[in-house]
């Protein structure tokens, strides 16, 4: 190859200073002001912190049987990670040193211009380290690969890349943690690639300390018949934003997306997901809820497009929001672009409180209304939740998502 | 099954040909192309317009010239050269205006009677006052009697500019500033003509009203303005129809309606658009780019938006609902059809301001041959508004592989009591249905037009009866040989 690593991020950082960060005026980032991260970090927000040592098993997963990839502060620990053999799993950081061919395309990559913003340049630029995992064809990995990534305040850039081998299985979960009260930036790229017949579940844990900002962007390629299945969670951080793109590029691929947002205080949380139907057959899921306490603002854009050629697409999308308190605000924006008549396609979006008549059936029961309350609003989201495979994880989640909501008094009575 | 009857083909749906195309010949009184404030003085003046109307005009063009063009909408089109544009156009033989049918040139009514509304049989059968805009005049307004006696004013704005001056001070601008987006701006500056209603309080207007609008001169733009103030407890429904002749250039339509409703009020206002879509090739045909808005400042308040939209080259338009009063209702139905290669971003706005303000969204769009349709609605419910209520439904109906069909719904909620549910589906005509009625009998072509025809059910139901007639046959006659 004839570029060198050190041009790709040349190309990038100028791409960044051309761009900047989105503003509000551009449509996609409408809802989110971005302006809060130089505000709250400083011009040179896209310092990378400095290394510290933070004991990364007070984040474990209880329960959770798995390999573990451990990064403090966007660099790898390899002491305190247990990794898989008969895969490929190296840190970037190790990848730029031992082949740094391999990571040219990697880094060179940020993403389409049109879809990407100054932030995904940023992260190109200065990506210091990331999970970079390749498995090979017809092989599965026996247990889930757990990610984490812990800070304690600061910026970091992580780029990671996931690739999936010809009928090839994998389980990971990637997990953003902190238990700090200094704010930071963390601005992760994963992209995730999917040969014939591979299949991917993707968790993505976003609980970021309080007052860390988050900037997260998710791309998969998927080939022929692959399947990928994303359970993305968002309770951390005061700003986060997460742009989950999947192209279904090959007949037969199948995607789906389950969300969850937890938010309260004055957090706001921003998913954009945009699914491209590029091939014929192809099937997608997405469901996205989220629940709204205190002065929280909640995003939801949801693009699906059905390409010429992609006939015999199955799509459909729903999005059902809770909110809570009087202060909290949720826009929500599902999109269907469609160029091509032999589809059937679905969104559908709700927004209200608790239903009244559920309310009314529990409490005819003899259950107090603080009680239906609590019942309604923990079904309500533990719908999304009950979708996870890993008993651990949803439990897991469950414990960190309703002990954020005060209506939910009663947590370890209602788990079952 | 009869052979002859299932012979139609995409391509005799693509070919149909305009019925509304032909130019009337008769003698214009046409400004020359350009735009400049001589332009708008010689308008204003030719109008015989007040002071302060000149200087209204005046600010809204100075306030467009700072402003660009939105591209905003999902269309395409070659950018438009405001200067090339005639901005004013009246037919020659009005320049005294008419005061009765009688006196209307025969060649206009002929004109009518070829869009199958003559005046007269209108106004004998259906009980239908018209106040047909042809090229930007008003050329007849016909019921005024009956109208006046019940204190109901129905006039061309310019007129009403004369007469009622304070009444249009008062409101004009109100509802759609005159800096609210570029073709307000442009419209506020060079309006010609339009209608405008007055229904005092307490008056149910004891009949439709009915505007007729007609681009005829070539290289003409059309921008009318419309104000409807319906005052407390009073009620009307208006109607409006339009069409264009066939021409190679393209036209703009650039259209401002203002709807003011207080207390206890209710509009309903129906709109059936079939200006000319261009060939289909896509060469020529109307740029309807039309700023509608109904502002609900009363307790109680109603409006209702109804359109069928099948024509025009490119339909640019959101009729938007200001919910500020408590418990006042907007709703908004809307059928639109794209073929050839005709482009459509339609949707509407429900702005939820005041406590239990409630909306209804019901939008069905039918894209074939090349046609590019576009739902973009907005949902607002603003911290204000105590239990507000929302159901928004769009489907889309696809016929043929190279149409496109895109929904975007834009969803703010920033009130916990608000309930709103949003669904869309979109598909293509049902292979079982199609099949099913074919099984019993029914040519193809009558089993499209069938499930179209109840695809839009919702919405031709809430059109008074004559327009739904009417719209009933323009969806038939629009979808013939649409099999795909």
């Amino acid at each position: 190859m004839s570029v060198s690593l050190q041009t790709v991020r040349d190309q990038a950082w100028l791409a960044f200073e051309a761009r900047g960060l989105p503003t509000t005026r551009d449509e996609d980032w409408k809802y989110t002001d971005l302006s809060r991260i130089s505000a709250l970090l400083g011009e040179q927000w896209w310092q990378a912190a400095a290394a510290t040592e933070i004991d990364a098993a007070a984040f474990a997963i209880p329960n959770l049987d798995a390999y573990h990839m451990i990064f403090v502060n966007g660099r790898f620990d390899a002491e305190a990670s247990d990794l898989p053999a008969g895969i490929t799993v190296s840190s970037l950081a190790g990848l730029i040193q031992d082949e740094p061919d391999k990571t040219i395309e990697l880094m060179a990559y940020h993403a389409d211009a049109a879809l990407s913003s100054g932030l995904t340049a940023a992260n190109s630029a200065l990506a210091s380290d990331g999970a970079c995992i390749c498995i090979a064809a017809n092989t599965r990995l026996d247990k889930p690969l757990h990610i984490l990534h812990v800070n304690d305040g600061g910026t970091s850039h992580l780029r990671s890349s996931i690739e999936v081998g010809q009928h090839a299985e994998l389980e990971i979960i990637e997990h953003f943690a902190g238990n700090h009260d200094a704010s930071g930036l963390t601005n992760s790229v994963t992209a995730i690639r999917l040969a014939a017949g591979g299949r991917c579940t993707h968790y993505r844990l976003q609980l970021e300390a309080v007052k860390q900002c988050h900037n997260g962007r998710v791309e998969v390629k998927q080939s022929r018949d692959s399947a990928y299945v994303l359970h993305a969670v968002e309770l951390g951080a005061l700003l986060s934003r997460t742009d989950v793109i999947s192209k279904l590029d090959e007949q037969g691929a199948s995607c789906e997306l389950n969300g969850l947002f937890v938010a309260s205080n004055r957090q706001h949380v921003d998913h954009h997901t945009r699914i491209e139907h590029n091939a014929p057959h192809c099937v997608s899921r997405e469901h996205y809820r989220s629940v709204l306490d205190g002065r929280a603002h909640g995003v939801f854009n949801g693009k699906i497009i059905v390409g010429k050629g992609a006939v015999k697409t199955d799509s459909a999308q729903s999005n059902a929001n809770l909110l809570l308190s009087d202060k909290a605000e949720i826009d929500t924006k599902p999109e269907l672009e469609i160029y091509n008549d032999d589809v059937k396609c679905a969104h559908g979006v709700t927004i209200g409180q608790l239903d009244k008549n559920q309310l009314f059936y529990l409490k005819s029961r003899g259950i107090s209304e603080e009680e239906a309350k609590q019942m309604l609003t923990f079904a309500f989201a533990d719908e999304i939740l009950a979708k996870m495979g890993s008993q651990p994880v949803r439990r897991f989640i469950e414990r960190a998502a309703f002990a954020k909501l005060p209506i939910i008094t009663d947590l370890e009575g209602m788990l079952v | 099954m009869s052979d002859v009857k299932t012979e139609h083909k995409p391509e005799s749906f693509t070919n149909r040909e305009y019925e509304a195309g032909f130019i009337t010949d008769i003698e214009t009184d046409t400004l020359p192309p350009g735009l400049d404030e001589d332009v708008i003085r010689h308008i204003s003046a030719k109008k015989n317009e007040p002071e302060w109307l000149l200087n209204w005009r005046l600010e809204a063009f100075r306030h467009w010239q700072t402003m660009t063009e939105p591209h905003w909408p999902n269309v395409t089109y070659p950018p438009i050269d405001y200067q090339s544009v005639s901005y004013y156009s009246a037919p020659k033989s009005q320049a005294d205006g008419p005061k009765s049918l009688d006196e209307v040139d025969p060649k206009l009514l002929e004109t009518y009677a070829k869009l199958g509304i003559p005046l007269r049989e209108q106004e004998f059968l259906a009980g239908v006052a018209v106040d047909a805009v042809f090229d930007s005049v008003s050329v007849a307004t016909t019921f005024k009697g009956k109208l006046k006696d019940a204190g109901v004013i129905f006039c061309p704005i310019s007129e009403a500019v004369q007469e009622y001056p304070e009444l249009v001070q008062q409101y004009l601008g109100t509802v759609v500033p005159t800096g609210d987006n570029f073709y307000a701006a442009l419209n506020s500056a060079v309006f010609t003509d339009g209608s405008f209603v007055y229904i005092p309080k307490g008056v149910r207007c004891p009949m439709e009203l009915s505007t007729y609008f007609r681009i005829n001169a070539l290289n003409t733009g059309q921008f009318e303005r419309t104000l409807i103030i319906a005052d407390k407890g009073s009620y009307v429904s208006y109607l409006e129809g339009c069409t264009a002749p066939q021409r190679d250039e393209n036209q703009l339509h650039a259209a401002v309606v203002e709807l003011v409703i207080l207390d206890d009020a209710q509009i309903k206002y129906s709109t059936v658009q079939n200006w000319y879509p261009g060939d289909e090739n896509g060469i020529g045909g109307i740029y309807n780019f039309v700023t509608k808005r109904a502002d609900c400042r009363g307790q109680r308040a109603r409006v209702s938006w109804t359109q069928v939209e099948t024509g025009s080259a490119i339909t640019w338009k959101y009729p938007s609902c200001v919910l500020r009063g408590d418990d006042s209702v907007g709703e908004f139905y809307s059928v639109a059809l794209t073929k050839m290669h005709q482009q459509a971003d339609t949707g509407t706005k429900m702005i939820h301001i005041g406590k239990n303000t409630s909306s209804t969204i019901v939008s069905k769009g039918i894209s074939a041959g090349f046609g590019q349709q576009s739902y973009r609605g907005l949902v607002r419910i603003a911290k204000s508004a105590e239990g507000a209520r929302n159901h928004t439904q769009c489907d889309s109906l696809l016929i043929g592989d190279k149409c496109g069909a895109h929904t975007f719904p834009y969803v703010e909620v920033k009130n916990p009591t608000a309930t709103m549910e949003h669904e869309a589906s979109t598909s293509k005509i049902g292979e079982d249905q199609l099949f099913y009625c074919q099984s019993r009998g029914i040519s193809e072509e009558d089993a499209v037009n069938m499930i179209v025809n109840g695809f839009c059910k919702d919405v031709f139901n809430e059109l008074p009866m004559e327009f739904a007639v009417e719209a009933n046959r323009l969806m038939e006659v629009s979808l013939e040989g649409a099999v795909g």
